[in-house]
């Protein structure tokens, strides 16, 4: 299969304008796209600052392109000198959004190191788990979570802690006045009790050094396919591994998404709210990265829950981009000010992570008069595979058309490309294709083949190109545009002694999407009655928030197959007829 | 009696809870409340409705003195005080609603007060002594408008600056009772000594059945549990430091020291209801909630 297959989405793309040649950016690596960027917007963008991160009360920090970029390269200093790293060493970041993280993934980066996203809300046994797998010699970690560190260094090779705060880089009475909160009214700073470096301090050692060594030595010798990011997801299979994903992957990546929004796209105008985490890879490329690319300034939401925390932030910046998931359009939608009050400066949105609703995306056209459309992509593809134009009839329940120079084949069972309107797999081949999971060479060949990736997910293309996913073949569960994979959630709660056998699938939810339920049989040996508010109890402890069933369910045996394996779609059907029952 | 160093203090220190509750709001704030202003309404009618009624039958019923009388009726004519928001704040109760009616309710205040005050001391047959001029109410009221308006520009220009003197102006509400406490009771200690039984009552019951009456009128105009809370709150926590203010301005000498009595007593006392009633709305918020995921999920695990 190294023919080019056919292209129908090129008819698609001359309507709207798309060229059908990916034009790649002309930097040879990340750092080198950052370092570029932040001297060429601090001269010509006309946006107010390069980041800035705000509180629910308004309160506020900001760093220019040049701050961003000289923070980074004395962070870069920071692992390369003092930490005495090496290149493709690997430096795990479990931040929320915040100042510092901008300047710590691009420092990592400009080390010429390997970033290692990490979700803060991580379960001590989540943390331990990915950091041994990935081989994390660094963390970078809020301090919010500092608390978690003494059983997570005793059982990992991670050697150096550095903490960061919500509001670093804050001016300094709004700084005192946040720390002030978040230790004696809401008491979320816990004392550390680990040797650690603060970032500040962790800056001023790393700038020490670059009169020496500057960072540009570092990066310069990074190439395309060198390693950039180990993104952690389960995959098709539900094991936690890290997707490796190179700074190629990622620099083409940010010119495919930016293929999807540039006709409402004004190279150093655009102020854009991520109210996504970085950690996850859609914000992390389309903002991040890809609002860093055009000189925009991203406006960085610690936490977007409760949904009026993005009230000030609205009412204070021009806002005039915003990515989000169906969750948070829907949750702006039922927000009083915000329907009274729309942004007026709002030009685009962009929705992922899970299929945006046709009314929530009617509704958001009709308040904003602006367009909003859906993406899809993948963690293993950085992210986005496909995607709506922006401009023209929008088609609701579409995930659009492949994004440029990417190749899409939709696949039988038995390895056959279907005909047109018939559902087949989706497979990808392109420059936004990882190599590979980390250390995981068996899982990585049931995904990949003759650099085409097999994405589990199977959808209809119609003859112009355009997509619609019909169901998911693997059994991943979408929680808030977080993927669950029952196989984790079963391993824990298949832990307690009292529990037979455990399933795990996903229901319909109004306000998640989907909603992980669990069914468990009573282990008879055991003669503690197994409750379901200890099975919850379980899972809290061991997971994160996202991963915990809403509901447990105590069965007495579980639907088989005729060689024993545990049949979820059966649970599946039990919980459809359920519903279709009202 | 207060020095005159202690009144320009207090004064300041109005000056600049005012600069905080301007702050905390923005033009919007104030345009979305009138798009649904059924819930401010129904709070602006307990805050002026309930309260002064509330507070001229109580010193009716117990027979108080001019002066006392005078006391009273100004702390029940007074808008809502900051410090309700901190409380809304800790009962889960609906933040928005109380900042809105705290704002409206002492935006009203400038025509609202010297009416009612001018009423209520007619009605209870107070003499020309004992009357503050409504002049003196307006003119106080509208000083105190001017750093409210300069809090709303600060948030706008610059949000750190803005939230700063948000949180300065809400830790001032509290720090004005405790510098009345200080100043005021160890110089009148004889007088609390000797204070009858009644005039605490009143001074605490003002606070006490202004909750529970507001919380009533509430429920019975419609309003939702939560919603009905805040106006409960709301309604009984009035500006103390205001009434002291305008108290020491209108009157002088021993007239000025039993005229201040109550609204003092009341600023008091109103810290410690409105704490214990704060637990008891949280509690009922939490159970609430609660109950309202369950009915939401079907669910009968979330207790």
């Amino acid at each position: 299969m190294t023919e080019s297959p056919v292209r129908p989405w090129h008819v698609s793309y001359q309507q709207v304008g798309i060229a059908q040649e990916l034009e790649q950016l002309p930097y040879r690596n990340l750092a080198e796209l950052a370092h570029e960027c932040c001297q060429k917007w601090q001269r010509e963008s006309q946006v107010k600052a390069a980041f800035s991160c705000v509180v629910p009360n308004g309160m506020n920090g900001r760093l220019s392109f040049t701050q961003v970029d000289e923070h980074s390269d004395a962070f870069a200093g920071y692992l390369r000198a003092v930490l005495g790293l090496k290149p493709g060493d690997r430096v795990a970041v479990q931040l929320p959004n915040s100042l510092g993280y901008p300047v710590v993934a691009l420092g990592v980066f400009k080390a010429g190191c390997v970033l290692v996203n990490t979700n803060p809300l991580y379960t001590e046994t989540e943390m331990i788990h990915q950091f041994n797998n990935a081989g994390a010699q660094v963390l970078v970690i809020v301090d919010m979570f500092a608390d978690k560190l003494p059983a997570v260094l005793a059982k990992t090779g991670v050697k150096h802690v550095v903490l960061a705060s919500v509001s670093e880089f804050f001016p300094a009475i709004p700084r005192t006045i946040v720390r002030g909160v978040q230790r004696y009214w809401n008491r979320v700073l816990p004392t550390v009790t680990v040797p650690h470096t603060r970032l500040k301090d962790a800056l001023a050692q790393g700038r020490a050094t670059l009169t020496k060594t500057p960072a540009r030595t570092y990066w310069q010798g990074v190439g395309r396919d060198d390693l950039a990011l180990l993104q952690y997801t389960g995959g098709t299979t539900g094991v936690s591994k890290g997707a490796m994903l190179t700074h190629g992957n990622l620099l083409s990546n940010i010119q495919q998404t930016r293929a999807m929004g540039q006709s409402h796209m004004a190279p150093g105008q655009e102020c854009v709210l991520t109210a996504l985490p970085l950690y996850h890879i859609f914000a992390f490329t389309t903002n991040l990265l890809g609002f860093l690319a055009i000189g925009g300034h991203n406006v960085l939401i610690p936490n977007p829950r409760p949904v009026q925390n993005l009230q000030r932030a609205m009412e204070n910046f021009p806002i005039t981009w915003m990515t989000g998931v169906n969750t948070l359009f829907n949750g702006l939608l039922n927000e009083e000010w915000f329907v009274a009050y729309p942004p007026k400066t709002l030009k685009a949105s962009i929705s992922g992570g899970t299929a945006l609703h046709t009314a929530v995306a009617q509704r958001w056209r009709e308040l904003t008069r602006t367009p909003i459309a859906e993406g899809y992509g993948l963690t293993e593809t950085a992210p986005v595979v496909s995607f709506n134009p922006l401009t023209g009839t929008p088609r609701d329940g579409s995930i659009g058309i492949a994004a440029p120079g990417t190749d899409v084949r939709l696949v039988s069972d038995d390895g056959l490309d279907v005909a047109a309107g018939t559902p087949g797999e989706i497979w990808v081949r392109g420059p936004q294709v990882m190599q590979g999971y980390w250390n995981a060479d068996e899982e990585t060949s049931k995904v990949m083949q003759n650099g085409w990736f097999a994405t589990g997910d199977v959808a209809v293309m119609d003859e112009t190109g355009f997509m619609r996913i019909v169901d998911r073949k693997k059994d991943m569960i979408l929680v808030s545009g977080f993927n669950v994979y029952p196989n984790e959630v079963e391993d824990v709660i298949a832990d307690m002694d009292n529990v037979l056998e455990v399933a795990v699938i996903g229901v319909p939810d109004a306000k998640t999407g989907e909603a992980v339920r669990a069914y468990v049989v009573q282990n008879p040996d055991h003669v503690k009655e197994l409750m379901p508010a200890d099975v919850l109890a379980h899972c809290k402890k061991h997971l994160a928030a996202y991963k915990v069933p809403k509901l447990v369910v105590v069965r007495d045996d579980l639907p088989k197959s005729p060689i024993g394996k545990v049949l979820r779609k059966d649970l599946r059907q039990v919980v459809a007829q359920e519903l279709s029952r009202g | 009696m207060l020095t005159e160093f202690e009144t320009k203090l207090l004064g300041l220190m109005m000056i600049v809870i005012m600069l905080g509750m301007g702050a905390s709001l923005t033009w919007r704030d104030f345009l979305i409340a009138f798009r649904k202003p059924k819930g401010v309404l129904v709070g602006v009618l307990c805050q002026y409705g309930i309260m002064p009624l509330l507070g001229f039958l109580l010193a009716q019923a117990l027979d108080l003195s001019p002066a006392m009388t005078v006391g009273l009726i100004l702390m029940a004519c007074m808008p809502g005080g900051t410090t309700s928001n901190i409380f809304t704040y800790f009962s889960k109760a609906v933040l928005a609603l109380s900042i809105m009616m705290t704002s409206v309710s002492s935006l009203v205040a400038l025509g609202m007060v010297p009416a009612l005050l001018e009423f209520y001391s007619e009605l209870a047959g107070l003499d020309s002594g004992f009357k503050i001029p409504a002049g003196n109410v307006a003119q106080v009221l509208f000083v105190l408008l001017i750093p409210t308006v300069i809090g709303m520009f600060l948030r706008k220009f610059n949000p750190n600056i803005g939230a700063t003197v948000e949180l300065l102006g809400g830790l001032l509400g509290v720090t004005v009772i405790l510098f009345l406490v200080v100043t005021w009771i160890p110089r009148n200690h004889l007088l609390l000594a000797t204070t009858p039984w009644y005039v605490f009552f009143a001074a605490i019951g003002l606070g006490v059945f202004g909750i529970g009456l507001g919380y009533v009128l509430a429920r019975v105009l419609k309003q939702d549990p939560n919603r009905s809370r805040t106006i409960a709150l709301e309604t009984g926590i009035q500006n103390g430091p205001l009434a002291v203010l305008i108290v020491t301005l209108t009157f002088s000498g021993t007239m000025q020291q039993e005229v201040l009595l109550i609204p003092v007593l009341y600023s008091l006392f109103i810290v410690i209801t409105s704490s214990i009633v704060t637990v008891f709305f949280r509690r009922q918020s939490i159970r609430e909630a609660l109950a309202r995921d369950r009915a939401k999920d079907g669910t009968v695990l979330a207790s």
